[in-house]
């Protein structure tokens, strides 16, 4: 599933508000709901997604996002039981939609029943913590800033399959780090292969650009 | 001109950036193109004219504030028509105003050519433009008229500069605007001062009587105004770059009425003058150059180094087609890019170069567009733009309503005063001057009559021939797992 997703962000407390901004610098496109009209305010000042505001669980708030085209749904609020009950209110309402649900504790998969995706925030925040106590060692996805290192595989037809980084130019603040088979540092003779993934560095600014060329070309239907 | 540093505007766009954005694309071209013909139509009432479709167009425009302000996309009218439409109904949006920017490079590249040549003149390089003969092209054994290769070397260097490098930023444009108003404000302030002066080209209110010509009378200014409709077309390029604006959902609705309204003000005081001067008669005569054939007429002569005053107006007149022709080569590659990325063009066409860091393919399709449309008469050309710009400008007055019911509870930053009268009358006079436009046209230009339903031909051929094709790929991949979807309830489907 290459291109621009569609994807409908439930929450726009601090992770789901982070959430719009990474997957808007990515190139998708996002919708936003939340029930807090101050947050609703400060979502519209960040200009990042199409906003809706009220109650995710009641269907007619949560068909305002026009589920017939969202790719993936991310229930991401504070709380466990509202982003279960929007999961599985999505995979009645829209069966293809991928979900993707935040939980408050470590549960391991006893939820991948219901939902696609489960992920547990706060380990990445404690990571972020043991990263800043043992100076030194950071761990990469931890990296944030206006920098992102993404594995990012090459589709085929994509812009640049096929191309050596000689006749590529990246956009400016992209680098790519890593050959194909991540052994060796990429040098202006590597080709960039259809199906094989890249380690690639790039400021959040263009990392929709860096995406297009790496990931565009192929066929967009879902 | 590896467009490396220029990928990423240097600078966040302010309030001023994004007005200047919008007033550059409507003071661009159509101010010099299009009141000449105008006064053709209306006579003197070419004043009537701008003033009436700017207020037309301001209905639109609040409907414009209010998407822009809601739906966080690049893109123009054809992203928000797509957050609302279905499939068919937005893929003929994108068609259409792909479609109206390119006829639109088209019409300032015509323009352009005149107005070119005319500043050749005024330097004493060529003989008056209508003595300039055709261009006998060596090979072809045919004579292309002057003005025609022009035009098509503007749009081919234009096209040529914007395919291998990326649009100059948003501060650029502001620039380019001031110095267009600026020369305007000169013709308007020389204009006025010549009054009374006696000269055959002062200025005298004489030339506004009677006000309406006496063919068609008050009722000429409808087709007048169709067929001009497109001079305010630009203030919806503000929306095509809505995420590079700081506070966009104050400044968006911000920049779009002041750009109008200052546009206005600017068209109000140029056309003015014009009549004024040359009279409708004269300035119906000249045709695309009738705004420098006024100034040249009325400026000072014994100026030093630029000689000529006139040349000064002749000057800003190439200037502005040129950097409009620009703004359009970007605005109509857009179109396509963002249709070729939601997979409703060939999804080539939604591609980065790999090499140039532009939309290669969208850039190209357009030339290919454009170019054909220089074959046009000037006439034609703005004729087709101004239908396919009200057309859509009604589609998007209908998509704010039609989201006012589906999505009631979406944010809406800007919200239009006295809902639902300004897009309700927005429908009505965008489909008032269609339809005068259409009976104009089917009296006067069956031409491009023929070739605008032509074109929504074609796009529906496109259309279903992408969804044959779309359709027969998804297949393949996709209906293993729908076949289940379908017979099994999907938490099945999850279990695993």
């Amino acid at each position: 599933m290459a291109g621009p997703l569609r994807v409908l962000v439930v929450g726009g407390g601090r992770v789901g508000s982070y959430v719009a901004q990474l997957l808007d610098d990515r190139g998708h496109d996002i919708v936003v709901i939340e029930q807090d009209p101050d947050l609703v305010d400060e979502l519209s000042d960040e200009y990042v997604a199409t906003i809706i505001e009220g109650d995710a669980t009641r269907p007619s708030i949560l068909e305002q996002a026009g589920l017939d085209r969202v790719d993936v749904v991310t229930a991401l609020t504070g709380n466990t039981g509202t982003n279960l009950a929007v999961c599985l209110a999505v995979s009645q309402l829209a069966p293809e939609v991928w979900t993707v649900m935040r939980t408050d504790h470590a549960i391991g998969d006893e939820y991948h029943r219901f939902v696609d995706s489960v992920v547990f925030p706060e380990r990445a925040g404690a990571r972020a913590a043991v990263n800043s106590v043992e100076h030194g060692v950071r761990s990469l996805e931890d990296v944030t800033g206006a920098l992102e290192i993404m594995e990012i595989e090459v589709v085929d037809g994509a812009p640049v399959a096929g191309r050596s980084l000689t006749d590529v130019t990246l956009p400016r603040g992209s680098l790519v780090v890593s050959d194909a088979d991540g052994e060796r540092i990429a040098g202006s003779e590597t080709v960039l292969e259809a199906g094989r993934s890249y380690v690639v560095a790039a400021q959040s600014d263009v990392s929709d650009e860096v995406l297009n060329l790496m990931r565009g070309g192929a066929d967009r239907s879902d | 001109m590896s467009g490396e540093g220029t990928r990423q505007p240097a600078a966040e766009l302010g309030l001023l950036d994004a007005t200047m954005i919008g007033m550059g694309a409507m003071i661009g071209a159509g101010i010099f193109v299009l009141t000449g013909l105008a006064a053709e139509i209306s006579g003197p009432a070419a004043v009537l004219v701008f003033t009436l479709n700017g207020v037309v167009t301001a209905f639109t425009g609040l409907s414009y504030a209010e998407l822009a302000a809601a739906i966080p996309k690049s893109g123009g009218g054809y992203a928000f028509v797509r957050e609302v439409f279905d499939d068919v109904g937005s893929f003929v949006m994108g068609w259409m105003l792909w479609f109206a920017y390119m006829i639109a490079g088209g019409l300032y590249a015509l323009g352009f050519a005149p107005n070119f040549l005319e500043l050749l003149h005024v330097y004493g390089f060529v003989p008056p433009p209508e003595a300039v003969s055709a261009i006998a092209v060596p090979v072809v054994p045919v004579d292309i008229p002057a003005a025609v290769a022009l035009a098509m070397t503007a749009v081919g260097l234009l096209v040529l500069v914007n395919a291998v490098s990326t649009a100059a930023s948003g501060s650029v444009e502001t620039v380019f605007t001031i110095v267009k108003v600026s020369i305007l404000v000169v013709f308007v302030a020389f204009g006025l001062l010549s009054a009374g002066g006696g000269g055959e080209t002062s200025f005298t209110f004489q030339n506004f009587d009677p006000l309406f010509p006496d063919a068609g009378g008050a009722a000429s200014i409808l087709p007048a105004m169709g067929l001009t409709f497109i001079a305010f077309e630009g203030y919806d390029l503000i929306t095509t770059v809505t995420e590079e604006v700081e506070n966009p959902r104050e400044n968006i609705p911000k920049a779009i009425f002041v750009s109008l309204v200052a546009t206005v003000l600017v068209y109000l005081a140029v056309v003015t003058v014009a009549v004024g001067t040359l009279g409708a008669e004269g300035l119906a005569q000249a045709g695309e150059a009738g705004i420098a054939r006024a100034a040249t007429s009325f400026m000072p002569t014994d100026l030093p180094v630029i000689r000529n005053g006139g040349a000064v107006i002749v000057f800003g007149a190439v200037f502005s087609t040129i950097t409009a022709l620009n703004a359009v080569v970007i605005a109509s590659s857009r179109v396509a890019f963002s249709m070729g990325r939601e997979g409703q063009l060939l999804p080539s066409f939604g591609d980065i170069h790999h090499r140039y860091g532009t939309p290669f393919v969208a850039i190209l399709a357009s030339a290919v567009v454009m170019l054909a449309s220089v074959s046009l008469p000037t006439a034609s050309a703005g004729n087709m733009s101004s239908l396919f710009f009200l057309l859509s400008f009604i589609v998007v007055n209908v998509s704010v309503i039609r989201l006012r019911r589906r999505r009631p509870d979406m944010a809406r930053p800007y919200e239009i005063p006295y809902y639902p009268i300004p897009p309700l009358l927005g429908i009505a006079l965008n489909t008032i001057l269609a339809g005068v436009l259409v009976e104009y046209l089917l009296r006067t230009d069956r031409l491009a009559l023929a070739l605008s339903a032509g074109w929504i031909a074609v796009g529906l051929v496109v259309y279903y021939a992408l969804e044959r094709y779309r359709g027969r790929s998804a297949d393949a991949d996709a209906s293993a797992t729908r076949d289940g979807a379908a017979d099994a309830p999907n938490t099945d489907e999850r279990d695993g």
